[in-house]
């Protein structure tokens, strides 16, 4: 299986990197990690007449703390970022979340920023960044731009990139007060992507809940924040009424897809599992950083 | 040009080498053919089965997965590279003494991402070992004796 | 000797000589060269001027072929080069050897002529000097061909609609074979029965899956009409032989090479149309032609297998006694009864073990086949036998709960006594000797049964559902005449080994069983090196090259340890007699006086009368003075044999025994441990029979749990790479404990039995019943594999 031709271009400057997307947006495509890529180049479901490496460039694998944000460069490789002193304290939940993405080969050289555009809706990190909230800065000829995480997600395999922009970090939130998280999922081998997950973010204001993500993935061609399910939970305390609640708001609000590896019923079931333990696990986790 | 040739030059198991490839020219392939290095396998090519697994600028790393123009400038060690005229390293004599390999196809990638785990895990427990190597396809052992010659690799240190 | 005994032939005399490497753990010889990335396997193999070849993969899965237009590639003739089905229409197709009556035969051009009957049927060949450009082409090409659909035949059920499509019109019929065979009273045991049960179960389609796909390196060089075709085979000599036949060229001048080989599990057995084509193009073209299956290619169009119904009633009486069962056994064959074996390979084998330890003497088997738009079924270890042993054993514990007897007791019932035997099952398989009850006994002893019953009571009460499973087996194995015979699928067997020692006193072994591996260079040196008296370190075994190795079928059925053992134990002995011949000659003694330890021949009683197996050698060789023949005679070449053997059916047996956790509300199965008790007999080396134990497991559990090749009602395969088609990693298998017992073969030489095959035999079946025994409280049935989390919330009614 090998992949059909294509121009190599290895640029060691974003705008480089721009105006030579820039001549054939369509037919080209950016080279980071390759891990998501490469596979498909090799099975030959995509081919593109351009492919442009973007790593020589310098200045796009930091890590660090910007105001309130976690600002995560480009080229930060997902193994490094998983064990980076920073992420583990102040962001634990993408540590987390990193766990389950993959095995070590894939994740020293697939990237955080990579995995967040190329949008896999059965996913970890998507799902993260819409729990946690934040950003993408991504630049264009036109100059920069942020993308919400909101308004991040298009469809499966989808951004709100256009082909002409290039994705050069990502700002995670950083939550104040006494805030917790949890991942869970179902995989049906450690490292696969998952059936369904589930994000989820709390905020404790002593025994209530402040405020709530949860965002699932694998249920749906993006990422979802159950919002109806976050708006009851605010000012509650999870007792076996509040959870099974939300688990019914969670459920009713799912229609989610039905492939080889499980039905569109036991994703919506086991959706509202993962919803359930992972409310009481992030609370758990928010208790502990009292 | 599609088709247009790139000089690439990297350092493999210690000594340089430099030929011309197209791009499309995955890293295993260019090794594997282009440098008579045939101990890197080929399993799947997509990813998932670790047998391509080298190592470059000291990450474990999936050859398949990496044009060898990406690698130009890069040190990379194979299989090749492990043993010392012909006397195993430590990780291969582990192997070899607790039944580690059968047909051998998956050894060398099994080889290779030890080699790196260990540098950054050097005692590991059973269920770090377990994790690390699901990223390593066997179908002969069952993996039981592959743990316990990782286990053992790490234990003669 | 009893009845059962003296039908079987043998041997009179079926001793080996036993000293210190039989039975040890030795390091493996052969592990230096793969270890350091020495080791070449056939994608590791260049020739010059040689050409990389892609075939052309029918994307639809039922279809006539139109037109193939060959003009629209580029350098037609000169750099590249494409052969399609209308070229190679006179090469004869492959077919099935079996010789029983009514089996249908579907024969299978090596290229697709005129029609496909699979998705990923190869359709034409395209070379190029460089492999990334033969795809290139090969995709244009594939882009221009012209094809007529046909309804596809989605699978059994559809195969059997009298509207259905006929894959192969001119035998009138999608089903190639369906005949029912009466055991015993089997109406009146229906009718003496205190109640019966019935279980309908599909086994699930998967398949070997090794970590090398196929691959076909051929040359032919035109000034001596010879060809070399290097190929990823159990079977090298075989296939040698199936090559000459089809090419119309002689043995004498094909010799076939297995490289190393990077694990075949049966798949690479028989014969790959790939197999015929390769070398035809090298014939056409004088110059090596190597083509590399890729994983996907691998997943579509490499043969698939387990895939049966088992349709069973059991008649049982309220103590537990079965009375007589019923099975239908009915195989998806995929587009063509496979070369070898045929579309039996499944269902046939199935019915002919299904007794497995049971006294089962009241038995209607009903075995059928048919012909659906899949890649063909053909061998993977546990062939035929794994299905049976699920259903069978998941039966089994379906009635000891709807009875209210304890699975191991319903078991125990049921099961023959270690000295029932030699007996012969009802279905002709003569069982020569085994430790069923025993090694039940052993496996529930290990895992404390009492004690787990008691916790799982424990952890019901809080909501937790733990499981124990059990799978008892008999394992088949020798594969040869009788083997196969017994097995339901008659073939003939031949097989040899030479042992050679040189005037250094080292020893060179040819043997026809070919490892890909299994040790075997490590294991039948062990067998010569007890047999001669020297170390392992100077005995060479030599498989896989028809050049240098005798006739013989290869590697596959768990034949290797008791053919290549009992050839090589008896060349060696020949060869110790021929040196102990000269030796005698040399010490003036009785070669009875004689013993040989440690690679010395000393004077027994006299040990400062000694000299070293070199000393002794060479003088062999080079001392005139030395030879027993009159002057001027040619005489017996000395310190070589060549030995041959057809070896006696033997069976191998054990017990599987798993214990899982189901989380209910997810379907994850968490499988806790895996207790296995395996006696094969005479063990050579015991650490590559834990070694092949552990993998056979890994592979039952992978079919169990994860494994499942799928198409949709177009006939399109859904699972085309490693993302979807899911193997075990090293996350999902808990340890496995191996334990053994030692029940020789009566009937073999050395009392050696095969083994490797067991675990996948049995275990998916001891998953099902933990899982099961786990689920009990809900009522769940298990009726089909895989058992994913979506299959296990539904069977307990969480989900619909």
């Amino acid at each position: 299986m090998k992949p059909a031709p294509f121009a190599y271009h290895a640029p060691n400057t974003i705008d480089e990197a721009l105006a030579i997307l820039g001549s054939d947006p369509d037919r080209s495509r950016l080279l980071a990690g390759g891990q998501s890529l490469v596979p498909m180049l090799n099975l030959r479901l995509a081919n593109f007449d351009h492919l442009i490496d973007i790593n020589r460039i310098s200045g796009l694998n930091h890590v660090r703390i910007d105001g309130d944000r976690l600002a995560i460069g480009a080229l930060a490789r997902q193994y490094d970022v998983a064990r980076n002193d920073v992420v583990q304290k102040r962001l634990p939940v993408l540590s987390r979340a990193l766990a389950n993405v993959g095995h070590t080969a894939i994740s020293n050289r697939g990237t955080i920023v990579g995995s967040l555009c190329h949008a896999d809706p059965a996913a970890e990190l998507p799902a993260v960044l819409l729990a946690v909230g934040g950003e993408l800065s991504v630049q264009g000829t036109s100059g920069m731009r942020n993308i919400h995480a909101d308004d991040f997600f298009d469809t499966s395999f989808t951004t709100a990139l256009d082909a002409n922009e290039i994705a050069v970090e990502v700002r995670f939130e950083l939550a104040t007060g006494t805030t917790g998280w949890s991942v869970e999922e179902i995989a049906r081998r450690h490292g696969d992507f998952a059936l369904v997950g589930v994000v989820i973010q709390m905020t404790l204001e002593g025994a209530l809940i402040g405020d709530v993500r949860i965002a699932l993935f694998g249920v749906a061609p993006r990422p979802q924040r159950m919002s109806t399910a976050e708006k009851q939970l605010i000012g509650k305390t999870l007792d076996d009424t509040v959870l099974d609640q939300a688990v019914a708001n969670v459920t009713a609000s799912l229609n989610p897809p039905q492939d080889i590896h499980a039905t569109a019923g036991y994703r919506r079931h086991v959706a509202g599992v993962l919803v359930r333990r992972g409310l009481l696990r992030a609370s758990e986790d928010a208790k502990l950083r009292t | 040009m599609a088709t247009a040739k790139h000089a690439v030059e990297f350092i493999v198991n210690g000594e340089p080498a430099d030929t011309l490839v197209e791009a499309r020219r995955t890293l295993a392939d260019v090794l594997r053919e282009d440098l008579d290095l045939t101990g890197t396998k080929l399993g799947c090519e997509h990813g998932v089965c670790g047998a391509c697994t080298v190592i470059v600028d000291g990450r474990a790393t999936r050859s398949c997965l990496m044009f060898a123009v990406q690698a130009d400038g890069c040190e990379i060690t194979t299989v090749e590279g492990l043993d010392v005229e012909g006397k195993l390293d430590f990780v291969q004599r582990a192997f070899t003494e607790n039944h580690g390999l059968q047909c051998g196809f998956c050894t060398p990638g099994v080889l290779m991402s030890v080699h790196s785990f260990l540098k950054d895990n050097p005692n590991p427990t059973e269920e770090e070992i377990r994790i690390e190597l699901s990223g390593n396809i066997c179908r002969c052992t069952g993996y039981q004796n592959i743990v316990k010659s990782i286990a053992a690799a790490a234990a003669s240190r | 000797m009893d009845k059962v005994t003296s039908a079987v032939r043998l041997p009179k005399d079926r001793s080996i000589r036993k000293g210190k490497w039989i039975g040890a753990r030795v390091e493996r010889v052969e592990d230096p060269r793969f270890l350091t990335g020495a080791a070449k396997f056939v994608a590791d193999l260049e020739l010059p001027r040689m050409l990389h070849a892609v075939f052309v993969r029918s994307p639809h899965a039922h279809a006539r072929i139109i037109s193939i237009d060959k003009s629209i590639l580029p350098g037609l003739g000169e750099t590249t080069f494409v052969f399609t089905g209308e070229d190679m229409r006179d090469v004869p197709p492959l077919i099935d050897v079996v010789t029983l009556e009514t089996l249908l035969k579907t024969p299978q051009h090596s290229l697709a002529l005129g029609k496909v009957r699979f998705a990923g049927e190869a359709v034409a060949v395209v070379t190029h000097t460089d492999r990334y450009v033969a795809e290139d082409l090969a995709e244009l090409l594939g882009g221009g061909i012209e094809y007529e659909i046909l309804e596809p035949v989605a699978n059994v059920a559809a195969a059997g609609k009298a509207e259905a499509e006929l894959l192969h019109p001119d035998i009138g019929t999608n089903e190639v074979y369906r005949e029912t065979e009466t055991h015993g009273d089997v109406e009146g045991a229906f009718e003496a029965a205190d109640q019966t049960f019935s279980l309908h179960f599909h086994h699930n389609r998967y398949e070997a899956a090794p970590m090398e796909t196929r691959g076909v390196l051929a040359n032919y060089e035109r000034p001596d009409s010879q060809l070399t075709v290097w190929s990823s085979t159990q079977m090298p000599h075989f296939l040698g032989s199936i090559i000459a036949g089809k090419l119309s060229l002689s043995n004498q001048r094909v010799r076939v090479i297995a490289p190393e080989v990077g694990g075949g599990f049966g798949q690479k057995m028989c014969t790959s149309p790939e197999e015929i084509v390769i070398p035809w193009v090298a014939l056409q073209l004088g110059r090596p032609v190597r083509w590399i299956e890729d994983r996907r290619e691998h997943l579509l169009s490499a043969t698939h297998a387990k895939e049966q119904f088992v349709n069973l009633e059991v008649a049982v009486k309220t103590d537990g006694k079965i009375l007589g069962i019923k099975g239908e056994f009915i195989g998806d064959g995929g587009g063509y009864s496979f070369n070898t074996e045929s579309a039996l390979i499944e269902p046939a084998l199935a019915a002919k073990a299904f007794p497995g330890p049971y006294r089962l003497e009241t038995y209607q088997e009903t075995v059928a086949a048919s012909l659906t738009n899949k890649s063909p079924a053909a061998a993977y270890r546990g062939v035929g036998w794994t299905a049976c042993n699920a259903a069978r054993e998941i039966v089994i514990d379906e009635v000891a709960r709807g009875l209210g007897i304890d699975p191991a007791d319903m078991r125990r019932i049921n099961m023959l006594n270690a000295d029932e035997l030699p007996y012969k099952s009802i279905t002709g398989q003569i069982y020569d000797s085994g430790s069923y009850k025993e090694s039940l006994d052993k496996a529930l002893e290990a895992i404390e049964y009492p004690m787990f019953r008691a916790e799982q009571k424990r952890l019901r009460e809080k909501g937790r559902y733990l499981g124990v499973g059990i799978s008892s087996y008999v394992e088949q194995t020798a594969w040869g005449s009788d083997s196969s015979a017994q097995a339901g699928t008659p073939l003939p067997s031949h097989d040899n080994s030479t042992v050679t020692m040189d005037p250094g006193g080292k020893v060179t072994i040819g043997t026809s069983v070919s490892g890909h591996g299994q040790g075997h260079e490590t294991s039948l040196a062990q067998v010569a090196a007890d047999g001669l008296g020297i170390d392992i370190a100077d005995v060479r075994v030599l498989h896989g090259d028809t050049l240098t190795s005798p006739y013989g079928l290869g590697t596959y059925a768990s034949r290797s340890a008791v053919i290549g053992g009992a050839t090589v134990a008896r060349a060696s002995a020949d060869v110790r007699e021929q040196v102990l011949r000269v030796a005698g000659r040399m010490f003036e003694v009785s070669p009875e006086d004689l013993l040989i330890e440690d690679g010395i021949i000393s004077v027994a009683g006299a040990p400062s009368l000694s000299k070293t197996m070199a000393e002794v050698a060479f003088a062999a060789y080079w001392d005139g003075s030395l030879r027993d023949d009159e002057p001027g005679e040619s005489h017996q070449p000395l310190l070589s044999s060549t030995r041959f053997y057809d070896p006696p059916a033997t069976y191998s047996n054990g017990c599987v025994v798993v214990l899982t956790e189901v989380d209910t509300d997810t379907g994850v199965v968490r499988l806790d441990r895996i207790v296995v008790v395996e006696d094969c007999g005479t063990v050579i080396n015991p650490m590559i029979v834990d070694g092949q134990v552990h993998g056979a497991i890994m592979q039952g559990i992978g079919g169990a749990l994860l494994e499942h090749l799928i198409y949709d009602e177009d006939g399109q395969p859904l699972t085309t790479t490693y993302m979807d088609y899911l193997v075990p990693t090293a996350m999902g298998m808990p340890n496995m404990e191996v334990h053994h017992l030692e029940t020789p073969s009566p009937f073999s030489i050395g009392g050696i039995k095969g083994m490797g095959e067991g675990g996948q035999v049995a275990a998916p079946a001891a998953v099902a019943n933990a899982v099961a025994d786990a689920l009990a409280p809900f009522g769940a049935r298990i009726t089909h594999f895989p058992l994913s989390p979506d299959n296990i919330l539904r069977m307990i009614g969480k989900i619909e």
